[in-house]
């Protein structure tokens, strides 16, 4: 199976990418993650994340500094808080939370931050295929196929961080 | 060459994080409460020097008498002294890794100079009010330092023999000393909350206290300094005028410049201070990079925009430096949401340092940075998501 195709926005003060990606934002490591760098993690908006997903993504998943360390002080924090309230709000919408994913990792953690990337990229290979593109409103009954009622409890909490449930 | 040599910093210095953070979870990492840290020990230094004051008499003949007796007949006299002295060297070793760390990280970029210029000032005082307090003990150290304090004052052309003069409070050293010793410790001190209050004053949740486990450590290891019997403040020789110093005990936190004047002139050594001090204000106006290498990094001043902002406050309540006002809403906005505002969000630009952290908190579409809009933003997930995904390994 393809590699679930994924997004991901990552601070430019935190980890670099360079050498890690191609051109187009592709990691070199898992050609489906496309990296797009944001001035702060605290920039991305709920709502594109939601966005990403709606266009297509199979996943989505913010990168900030390591907590503590953020440049601007708490855009970690907040993100990570963002993160968190979307991924109930998006549950409620039969939208699987384990498709969101904060990480933190600082300038030179790339092996770790490799890491956390496949084990989110594990992560949504277990859920069930995502809906090609959703409606924008999730009251349309079509977009939420049967099988994933079943699925849908497996990762309600641990969402945040992926790391936490590797298999 | 500047540039180069702060990437290499910053390279090095989050490399270090790197290393500590497996050690400890990340907001334990103690190079993260640099600030922290040093606020509490300038707390343990007040609290301390508030109890040495009530034994301390500031005359030449009973400063030395009182020490010995604080530090011979009162109990736990020596151990406070030790909590003072060693949690002096604890504020300033802080305060330079604080330093440091803050330049080698880019943390007075934009408008975060305030803190800089401001941090200036505390570390500068903070260094003098230590030098005070090796003079008070009035022993031949304090009497050695006093003579090379003065010679460096008098080196400063103009206006230097009037500040000696102010100083000594005479023309030559005199029971005058002391008292105004006392105070500029004291005052300067007190004046450092002043300095600090200018340091927060633009930061929303400034981290002021380090977690408690580092707050005991740190008061552990200052107690043990001063307790064991090595590293514990010993009486010195009382000072005697007229006769020369030759040999004192250094504190290299503090002394260094005392140090340094074994070798080179009193005038050399505190022009060397000046400029090094005026290059530490200059720090943060000089380029740290070029303005297409820092990317989306420099964004641009966040910019309402007024027809969707409808006074929710959620920007103001995230944005970290309190840039952003509510102001009474001049005339409503546009959108339906908007159109029964009561506030009016404002970026105070002289505050923002271009992270857009505001943009996220804002649900309605009200902020943008000018160099990274939402439209750039929106086209590259829509990028991201339509390319395929197999065909990219040959690209």
């Amino acid at each position: 199976m393809a590699e679930p195709k994924v997004v991901g926005f990552v601070c430019d003060w935190a980890v670099a990418t360079e050498g890690l990606t191609d051109g187009d934002g592709r990691l070199s490591a898992h050609p489906s993650v496309r990296i797009v760098r944001v001035p702060c993690s605290g920039f991305m908006r709920p709502d594109w994340l939601e966005e990403t997903l709606r266009a297509g993504a199979d996943g989505a998943f913010v990168t900030g500094c390591p907590y503590g360390d953020c440049l601007n002080r708490e855009g970690n924090y907040l993100m990570r808080d963002r993160v968190e309230q979307l991924a109930r709000r998006l549950s409620r919408r039969r939208v699987e939370a384990g498709r969101l994913a904060m990480l933190a990792h600082g300038l030179h953690d790339r092996p770790a931050f490799l890491e956390d990337v496949a084990t989110f990229l594990q992560r949504l290979a277990a859920l069930p295929p995502a809906a090609p593109s959703r409606p924008a409103r999730p009251a349309a009954p079509a977009g939420g196929p049967a099988p994933a009622a079943s699925t849908r409890p497996a990762a309600p909490t641990g969402s945040v961080t992926p790391s936490e449930e590797s298999p | 060459m500047y540039r180069r040599a702060l990437s290499w910093l910053l390279r090095q210095t989050l490399k270090l994080d790197v290393t500590i953070n497996r050690v400890y979870p990340t907001d334990w990492n103690p190079l993260y409460y640099t600030g922290g840290l040093t606020n509490f020990f300038l707390l343990v230094l007040v609290v301390s020097g508030i109890l040495l004051f009530f034994y301390y008499v500031a005359s030449l003949d009973g400063a030395y008498a009182s020490v010995a007796y604080l530090t011979d007949a009162v109990p736990y006299g020596g151990l406070l002294r030790g909590i003072h002295r060693y949690a002096a060297d604890a504020f300033i070793i802080a305060a330079l890794l604080h330093l440091f760390r803050n330049w080698f990280t880019d943390r007075y970029l934009f408008s975060r100079d305030g803190p800089w210029i401001s941090g200036m000032f505390l570390l500068i005082l903070g260094g003098f009010i230590g030098v005070n307090g090796y003079q008070l003990v009035w022993d031949t150290r304090a009497q050695a330092i006093t003579q090379i304090f003065v010679q460096m004052l008098r080196a400063i052309p103009l206006a230097g023999p009037p500040l000696a003069h102010l100083f000594l409070g005479g023309p030559g050293i005199s029971d005058a000393l002391l008292p105004r010793i006392l105070f500029l410790h004291i005052g300067t001190a007190s004046f450092l909350y002043l300095l600090l209050w200018w340091h927060y004053v633009r930061l929303r949740h400034p981290k002021i206290w380090p977690p408690a486990t580092w707050v005991l450590t740190t008061l552990g290891l200052i107690t043990l300094l001063a307790a064991l019997p090595g590293t514990a403040p010993v009486a010195g020789v009382p000072a005697q005028p007229g006769v020369g110093v030759t040999s004192y005990p250094l504190d290299v936190f503090f002394l260094l410049p005392f140090w340094l004047t074994n070798w080179l002139p009193a005038g050399v050594v505190m022009g060397g201070l000046i400029l090094l001090f005026l290059a530490g204000y200059v720090i943060p106006y000089l380029d740290r990079e070029t303005e297409p290498a820092m990317g989306v990094r420099h964004a641009g001043v966040a910019q309402v925009i007024d027809g969707n902002c409808t006074g929710c406050e959620l920007c103001y309540y995230d944005c970290p430096y309190d840039a952003i006002v509510m102001v009474p809403s001049p005339h409503p906005g546009v959108t339906k949401a908007a159109a029964n505002r009561k506030l009016l969000a404002v970026v105070m630009d002289s505050r923002c340092v271009e992270c857009g952290i505001c943009v996220g908190a804002c649900p309605f579409e009200a902020l943008e940075l000018p160099k990274f809009l939402e439209a750039d933003l929106t086209r590259r997930i829509a990028q991201a998501v339509a390319a395929p995904a197999s065909q990219t390994v040959t690209a």
